[in-house]
């Protein structure tokens, strides 16, 4: 399907002995029966457990702290405050440091860290908290992103007057020129809410010091990232700092960056000498956030009378909390890769991040794009509906193509979302649902989406590369280790890097161990975020592999006295591939070819690695949103709504991806569920709610926040990938997952309007919301319009 | 997360229970089932401190194997014991055969666990506005019984709410079993209203018991939860309803009464508006389910 066949892999048609099969997971029998440790199961001996005093208050100046209560409690055995700690300030995007590992002069969000006690037990810990006394003077707070910018507001940190976190404009092409010849324009406000990515497992920390060494068990989706930041903060060599990531339940961008767990614990274990283990329980988790920003998105789009784009628009406010945290990539990430999907040659895109007084946002699954995805793609059936365009064909009309370059300089290779969306038609019969109507109040929506298949650049800046990997053979070729620093969350990235690993070396995927996420046994990876890893980690996995492969051939060869590129190895048996003879040059297993190489040699050891090609534009902010390469996918739904109560019944979901090759074809199946079930859970369910007047947040906890369950997902799923090989990337794989959120709540929105053709513009998009709509059109009332805030009166740019 | 330090008994009969209860005062609480005052009781992390602290004394009644009993009495009707777990109540042939209205309540509430642990009597006693149980219950004209050391006393359910949270059980009493009468009823359900389908608090719940004969309503009770400081009885929709021929119009006319009989709060789960409205559409579809279900 792809226009440049001749790129394409000659080798793709064949037989794989290990990749393209689903391969059980590596880890599942420890997760299923419990052997698996998680950080918050690991005890050490003499450990003690630490606990952080946070602010009661959204704003406030702290004007004293006095601990001496606290540190005479039995069992209390260190109290630290921010005199006790170091000031530099950190972040985990470099050019925005705000964050302190304690509160030096003002507290900035209900929860913000303030004082720490390491205890004998966590009940102490409690009680030594309540002890500490905290003078505050409370400040009036920020709570409303929208007006988070106006003129008076007080300020939250003042090296950014006017609240303004972030700040973007970056146009290409000639959009006033497209505007000006378009058929049609139109604009749409849209907005989202707050989110959180809500893991299984807790964040949990246990520090330890040996001399001048530091080791930290984290829960971390990234051991590099760490082992850097902490050894910054601390002034220490990175070889000093020793990162260990016991198994994870879940991370979905919640735990990129490093907390007050591992900086406070850090600084207690020092002073106290022993381990602590400082851990969040569920309401912290709600506190401490990083979850999904909220924001308010314009959209103004220019077409010609076919629906094609020729321009668009995008104006977009977010709420970032009190510390830029992964924001400033979230900001630049809302705009860049909403030209992924549709092909246009005039964009313009600004964008505001405020500071308020709520708990930091950062990256979650789909980073920055899934609610601006969600606007754009309810926008566009706007427009589709106001030309009397099939939704369908609006998008045919516009979708990107191979080889292509987006606006804003993003190389695309491999791409297959028109193929995408004709067989969403086809699975969800959308041609003739159009044609011959669906049953009163059910309705079908449709909705692409694009992401990264990895980062084109680190987040702080650095050549490393971006993953390297490790294999040993055990020395009678039983077994291999892969040596790495990946991060499997759960989505299964162990499994296709052992599967990868034995694809190259012609080994068996059932005789492969992993040793991954200790920053001192594997080399540095940059871990799980912006769906890198089966890309760019498999990148070198395939490498170390084909390292090993080459040294096994090469022994062999000497063993059965042929040319080693006669040889090659499947399944962990060498064998000639011209010399087939009933006695002769007999086929070695890799047992005795290894055995052979180590009692000669010593270890047998491969190494590999991976870089990414430079990408993207010159222009500010150009870095993010590069990748080596490009996802794309579309879903459908088809919804019903009961008209009285508002409540909405999802009769039928479809998902086709454009992933590349697959790995494990079972694992992609699972990312794609997890990613409806986390969109659909936004579309309709999540929300963090806090009380307007204090910012204290209102549910956090799993009764109060509402996630779906089991009985809450749609009955039929059906999930295909497309054909597709993508050549910058090792067996043309790509990302699949986190990118699957992003048309997620764009198709469910769209489903509904086409149900009850009501409007609806904001999310969640709550039973009640519908219902109210539905009200609202009965009686002949206008919808609620959602207004775009004004510019922030300090910006440096507002947008014309 | 963790519990304060409490004391804890759990007594072998029920005499010795009520004993310990006169003794103790209010510095005892009756523990049965524990999922919702231990919960609550418990210190997640500063930031959420303990929503109801917990008594210096808990009065486990686990050891009461009378009163975990679900059965038929003549004369008497269908007698639950206070510590019938949710699951019990699900699972109850008996129940299942004479009231399935009570079961499928019961299925709806919160998740597998709570319903192993939970208590008929501690989900009465608990008596928070959005509670699954009473409104189907009380359509049902239950009645409870108090016992103290000062004997006992038995009343309908519907008395026993005094407020959110509130009862008329003193500290003394504890509520030891729910008797369901022989009903004239001819049908009955519950319909809960929650966010999502499992592990929801109601955002409003309707329970309605009929009787009908020749499509004509001789006796109706409705009863809505989650809409009021207690759950309530729309008595005006039910006067209406009586006497009269099952349509279409009457049953959606008595939707509309109900829904102004009550008296709903706005919070996250819903604004008062929406429950008003639930309360009309879910009263309308309970009583349509009942009437053509034909069983209580």
């Amino acid at each position: 399907m792809s226009l440049l066949p001749e790129y394409r892999d000659p080798s793709k048609k064949k037989e794989y002995a290990v990749i393209g099969k689903s391969k059980p997971k590596i880890d599942g029998p420890e997760k299923v029966t419990g052997a698996a440790k998680y950080c918050g199961d690991l005890k050490f001996p003499n450990m003690l457990y630490g606990k952080m005093l946070t602010s009661p208050y959204a704003h406030a100046k702290i004007l004293s702290i006095d601990t001496s209560e606290a540190e005479k409690i039995p069992g209390v055995k260190a109290v630290i405050t921010h005199k006790d700690v170091p000031s530099k300030k950190y972040g985990i995007s470099p050019a925005r440091w705000d964050e302190n590992c304690l509160c030096i002069d003002k507290v900035r969000y209900v929860g913000d860290k303030v004082a720490a006690v390491a205890c004998v037990d966590e009940e102490t810990c409690y009680k030594a908290l309540a002890a500490i006394k905290v003078e505050y003077e409370p400040l009036p707070a920020v709570l409303d992103y929208r007006h988070a910018g106006d003129e008076g507001m007080p300020n939250i940190h003042e090296e950014y007057p006017g609240n303004i976190n972030t700040e973007i404009h970056q146009e290409f092409g000639d959009l006033k020129k497209a505007f000006e010849e378009a058929y049609y324009v139109r604009k749409d406000v849209f907005q989202g809410q707050r989110a959180y990515q809500s893991p299984i497992e807790a964040h949990c920390a246990i520090s330890m010091w040996n001399g001048n060494k530091l080791t930290i068990y984290s829960t971390t989706q990234s051991t590099h990232y760490f082992q850097y930041y902490i050894a910054r903060e601390f002034d220490l060599k990175m070889g000093d700092v020793r990162i260990i990531k016991p198994y994870i339940g879940g991370g979905f961008g919640g735990k990129l960056e490093p907390t007050g767990l591992e900086f406070n614990g850090a600084v207690l274990a020092k002073i106290t000498g022993r381990p602590v283990k400082m851990f969040y329980d569920r309401a912290d988790m709600f506190y401490h956030n990083r979850g999904r920003h909220q924001g308010t998105y314009e959209l103004t789009t220019a077409v010609d009378k076919n629906g094609k784009i020729l321009g668009v628009h995008a104006n977009f406010i977010l709420d970032g909390g009190a510390y830029t945290s992964l924001g400033i990539a979230t900001a630049y990430y809302a705009g860049a890769l909403l030209p992924l999907t549709y092909e246009f040659d005039n964009y313009k895109f600004d964008m505001y991040r405020m500071y308020t007084n709520l708990p930091a946002c950062g990256a979650q699954r789909g980073h920055g794009a899934p609610q601006p995805k969600y606007a754009f793609e309810s926008h566009l059936d706007n427009i589709a509906r106001d030309l009397g365009i099939d939704p369908l064909e609006i998008r045919l009309v516009n979708a990107r193509k191979p080889y292509t370059t987006t606006v804003n300089s993003f190389d695309i290779q491999s791409c297959e979302l028109k193929a995408c969306l004709e067989r969403v038609a086809e699975l969800s019969d959308w041609r003739k649902k159009k044609k011959e109507g669906m049953p009163k109040n059910t309705g079908i929506g449709i909705a692409t989406g694009a992401f990264v298949s990895g980062a084109g650049y680190p987040i702080y800046r650095n050549d490393w590369p971006d993953a390297s990997c490790m294999i040993r053979m055990n020395e009678d070729g039983t077994s291999a280790t892969v040596y790495n620093t990946t991060v499997d969350l759960g989505q299964g990235s162990d499994t296709v890097i052992c599967q990868m690993a034995a694809e190259a070396m012609g080994y068996r995927y059932e005789n492969m161990r992993i040793i991954s996420g200790d920053t001192e046994a594997g080399p540095m990876d940059f871990g799980a975020y912006s769906s890198r890893q089966t890309l760019m980690s498999g990148w070198a996995a395939k490498r170390a592999g084909e390292d090993i492969k080459r040294q096994v051939l090469n022994m062999a060869a000497a063993m059965m006295g042929l040319p080693p590129d006669d040889l090659d190895a499947r399944d962990g048996i060498i064998f000639s591939k011209s010399h087939h003879h009933p006695t002769k040059w007999q086929p070695l297993t890799y047992e005795e070819v290894v055995s052979q190489y180590c009692k000669l040699y010593g270890p047998l050891i491969g190494k590999g690695m991976y870089k990414v090609h430079a990408t993207g534009g010159t222009f500010k902010g150009a870095a993010v949103g590069t990748s080596p390469a490009y996802s794309f996918c579309v879903q459908a739904a088809e919804v019903k709504v009961d008209e009285e109560t508002g409540e909405i019944e999802v009769l039928a979901f479809y998902d086709v991806h454009d992933c590349g090759q697959p790995i494990n074809p079972m694992l992609i199946k699972g990312q794609v569920h997890g990613a409806l079930y986390m969109g659909m859970a936004e579309t309709y369910w999540e929300e963090v709610h806090f009380d307007p007047k204090t910012g204290v947040c209102l549910n956090p906890t799993l009764g109060g926040y509402l996630l779906p369950t089991a009985l809450d997902m749609p009955k039929i799923i059906k999930n295909e990938i497309v054909d597709s090989y993508e050549i910058v990337a090792p067996w043309g794989v790509k990302e699949v997952g986190e990118g699957s959120t992003n048309p997620t709540m764009g198709c469910f929105r769209n489903a509904i309007v086409d149900a009850v053709g009501v409007t609806i513009n904001s999310t969640p998009i709550t039973y009640e919301k519908v219902w109210r709509a539905l009200k609202d059109k009965k009686e002949g009332k206008q919808p609620a319009e959602i207004k775009m805030p004004p510019p922030p009166a300090n910006a440096a740019v507002k947008p014309y | 997360m963790y519990i304060p330090d409490f004391e804890y008994y759990a007594p072998d009969s029920l005499d010795e229970a009520c004993q310990m209860l006169a003794q103790f005062g209010g510095r005892a609480k009756v523990l049965a089932g524990g999922t919702d005052i231990l919960p609550k009781a418990k210190t997640f992390s500063p930031i959420a401190p303990p929503q109801t602290p917990l008594p210096e004394i808990l009065v486990s009644l686990k050891n009461l194997e009378e009163l975990k009993k679900i059965e038929y009495v003549p004369g008497k009707g269908v007698v639950i014991g206070a510590l019938a777990t949710h699951n019990d109540l699900v699972n109850s042939e008996l129940l299942n055969k004479k009231y399935m209205s009570i079961s499928e309540a019961a299925h709806q509430m919160a998740n597998n666990q709570v319903r192993n642990r939970g208590t008929v009597g501690g989900n009465l006693i608990n008596a928070v506005p959005s509670a699954d149980l009473p409104p189907i219950l009380i359509a049902l004209n239950a009645s409870i019984k108090l016992v103290s050391v000062d004997g006992e006393r038995v009343l309908p359910l519907e008395e026993l709410f005094l407020d959110v949270c509130v009862t008329c059980c003193t500290e003394k009493e504890i509520l030891t079993e729910v008797v369901i009468p022989d009903q004239k009823m001819t049908g009955s359900n519950y319909i809960k209203f929650g966010a999502r389908r499992s592990g929801a608090l109601a955002i409003a719940g309707v329970a309605v018991a009929v009787e009908v004969e020749n499509n004509v309503i001789k006796d109706a009770r409705i009863v809505a939860g989650a809409v009021a400081p207690t759950p309530i009885r729309t008595k005006k929709a039910e006067d209406f309803l009586k006497g009269k021929e099952v349509t279409a119009e009457l049953l959606e006319e008595a939707g509309v009464i109900a829904s102004g009989e009550c008296k709903p709060i706005t919070d996250i789960r819903g604004s008062a508006e929406y429950r008003t409205n639930l309360v009309r559409v879910l009263t309308k579809r309970a009583l349509r389910k009942a009437i053509d279900q034909g069983h209580v």
